[in-house]
């Protein structure tokens, strides 16, 4: 079985306010490279090919992919801001290439938290999703798989057949650390790049991002003597009560 | 000397910075006060890659060049504030594994450097006993030929990793009249009939690294365990103690940056006679003399890693370093809880460890005297 897991390099969220902001592998993207390394150590997947979309300067996220275990790794070649959609169209036209029985990925980026390229590239391939997916087993011989979504009503058991896209919560596991050997051994695996153009497909935006703001900062408060005043102050000028 | 890393020591380096802030910070106050060795974290340290660094990969290593270990060993003592875990490990690479390279045959390499490399194994060094220190190759422990096997004799003190060893690298005498010339090297496994770990010391700093007593009552070890030739032993001592001298201490330039973090930090927040701290002469010239030791520690070590990795002979290169890295590192520790005032005393504040850590540098490895002693015959007095 061969799994294909995109991922996207995403600004560090653990880092310090203030720090330079360092990119580091999607969080829900590093869960979906776990599960998928921890399939083939089960024995049941043979090779786990990552892809990620972006300018070289992904490739240290790629590598950081690859000395965690990914057998090699396909870059496309494209610095344009690309909306899940067009993202979705790429994603397409590889997965038709590499033929995987199972596309395994974030449930969403922690950048612009749009939650749609697994949904839109199930849509687009006529296959099968499980969404959140919290826990995965494969059943039948890998014809199946069983996949435990986490819902805001609780956890919901559903079977999917396969070829499918699985996307990935939080819960689902805790990624190992890229250890030095692995970091050795990535240097030698296989990155290949290519473009849009190369692929066959031709893909533009369909929405522009105007602008991205920090939300507001709090004004300091403001220390009062008694309840009293307290109470008159919420009646009067922010007028709550 | 090439100041810049490469690419791929960059990338090596800064998983080591990753892998010791999130991986390998534990409460530490807790830990040292019942001296808990942390055996997960060695594991934890094995399995990234750390204790194999120096080792080539047919033995499961990352054959990294000095200078890569060691800094690599820097970025372990500035993220992770365990320094006994951190004195353990330096004392396995550079005492057990580092003379098994260079002396073991194919089979003894075969047996025991993928296991001390991933962290299954914990290996030790026991050469001082109750009354040979300095003067090391005075030692009386006893090996005596017995058909295919030595028959050991005698008890060794101070043996870091004693009490958690799996295999030990004893030095004895099997040729009393010879002197040093009748010392040879074996490497003893944990359970070898009439060998006893139990003995644990108690110590001022680096307490969670275990420290102890081994005694050997007829300890029988086979002849294939013993390193090198017979009489070799002092040669292959003398030769590794190089080593440890010149990289020992690695963690311990981490450990001084990261002192001087938190002194800077805290000289900028804590206000009296309404201005900072840092902003006092007094207070600013500690930091200032604080970083200075830092940076020359630094480049002593590097450099002598530096003329190791080109096969350079750095026997005053490593006393160098070890004398200015174990001083630098006492006084910056004195300096930090001056700087921290009475919270520097607390143990709350993580500080008066650091300085019961440091003080045992000035004595392991050849006390600060010893170094000097190197340092003065290389000046030709």
């Amino acid at each position: 079985m061969k799994i294909l897991v995109p991922f996207k390099s995403v600004p560090d969220p653990y880092a310090g306010a203030g720090a330079a902001a360092k990119s580091v592998i999607n969080p829900f993207d590093e869960i979906a490279i776990e599960e998928a390394l921890r399939i083939r150590e089960r024995g049941e997947a043979t090779e786990i090919v990552g892809v990620t979309i972006g300018a070289p300067a992904v490739d240290e996220q790629i590598r950081s992919a690859l000395a965690m275990g990914v057998d090699r790794a396909i870059r496309i070649d494209d610095s344009r801001a690309l909306d899940p959609y067009a993202i979705s169209r790429i994603l397409r036209t590889l997965v038709e290439r590499e033929a995987p029985q199972v596309v395994l990925m974030g449930k969403q980026a922690v950048d612009d938290d749009s939650n749609q390229v697994g949904q839109m590239l199930a849509g687009l391939l006529g296959w099968p999703q499980a969404t959140f997916v919290s826990k995965i087993e494969f059943l039948d011989n890998k014809t199946r798989a069983q996949c435990s979504r986490e819902t805001d009503g609780g956890i919901e058991v559903i079977a999917i057949s396969l070829p499918a896209i699985i996307t990935t919560d939080l819960r689902l596991n805790e990624p190992r650390y890229v250890s030095l050997p692995g970091l050795m051994k990535a240097r030698k695996k296989p990155i290949e790049v290519i473009n849009c153009e190369q692929l066959g497909v031709n893909v533009h935006p369909l929405t522009t991002t105007l602008s991205v703001a920090s939300p507001p900062r709090r004004t300091a408060g403001t220390r009062l003597e008694s309840v009293e005043e307290l109470v008159t102050r919420l009646k009067q000028e922010a007028k709550v009560l | 000397m090439d100041f810049a890393w490469s690419d791929q020591q960059r990338e090596l380096l800064d998983a080591v910075d990753r892998f010791a802030s999130e991986q390998l910070r534990y409460d530490m106050i807790e830990n040292d006060r019942n001296a808990v060795f942390n055996h997960d974290a060695w594991k934890k340290c094995g399995g990234f890659g750390i204790q194999g660094l120096p080792v080539s990969e047919e033995y499961g290593g990352l054959a990294q060049d000095p200078i890569t270990t060691v800094a690599a060993l820097e970025r372990l003592g500035y993220g992770c504030k365990d320094n006994g875990l951190n004195f353990s490990i330096n004392a396995h690479m550079w005492t057990a594994i580092i003379p098994l390279v260079y002396n073991g045959s194919e089979a003894q390499k075969k047996k025991y450097l993928p296991g001390l490399c991933d962290g299954s194994l914990i290996g030790g060094n026991a050469m001082s006993e109750p009354n040979s220190g300095s003067d090391a190759f005075s030692l009386a422990t006893t090996a005596v030929r017995k058909g295919a096997k030595y028959i050991l004799n005698g008890s060794k003190i101070f043996v870091t990793n004693g009490p958690i060893a799996d295999v030990l690298l004893v030095f004895a005498s099997t040729d009393k009249a010879k002197g040093a010339a009748g010392i040879s090297a074996f490497l003893v496994e944990k359970g070898s009939p009439g060998l006893d770990l139990s003995h644990k010391i108690e110590k001022m700093g680096v307490r969670t690294s275990p420290m102890g007593e081994v005694f050997f009552e007829d300890c029988e070890v086979p002849e294939e365990n013993r390193l090198g030739k017979e009489g070799a032993g002092s040669w292959m001592f003398t030769r590794s103690m190089t080593w440890e001298r010149g990289c020992i201490l690695a963690a311990s330039v981490g450990t001084m940056q990261r002192l001087l973090e938190t002194c800077i930090r805290y000289a900028n927040e804590r206000k009296q006679n309404g201005q900072s701290i840092g902003k006092f002469q007094q207070v600013a010239t500690k930091i200032v003399d604080m970083k200075m030791r830092v940076e020359s520690s630094r480049h002593m070590l590097y450099h002598c890693a530096w003329a190791a990795g080109r096969r350079k002979a750095v026997y005053l290169e490593a006393a160098m370093a070890k004398l200015q890295i174990s001083e630098s590192w006492v006084r910056c520790c004195e300096d930090a809880i001056q700087i921290h005032g009475g919270y520097g005393y607390m143990t709350e504040y993580e500080i008066e460890r650091e300085l019961r850590d440091a003080i045992g540098s000035k004595l392991y490895s050849g006390t600060s005297e010893v170094q000097r002693n190197i340092i003065a015959s290389m000046l030709g007095l």
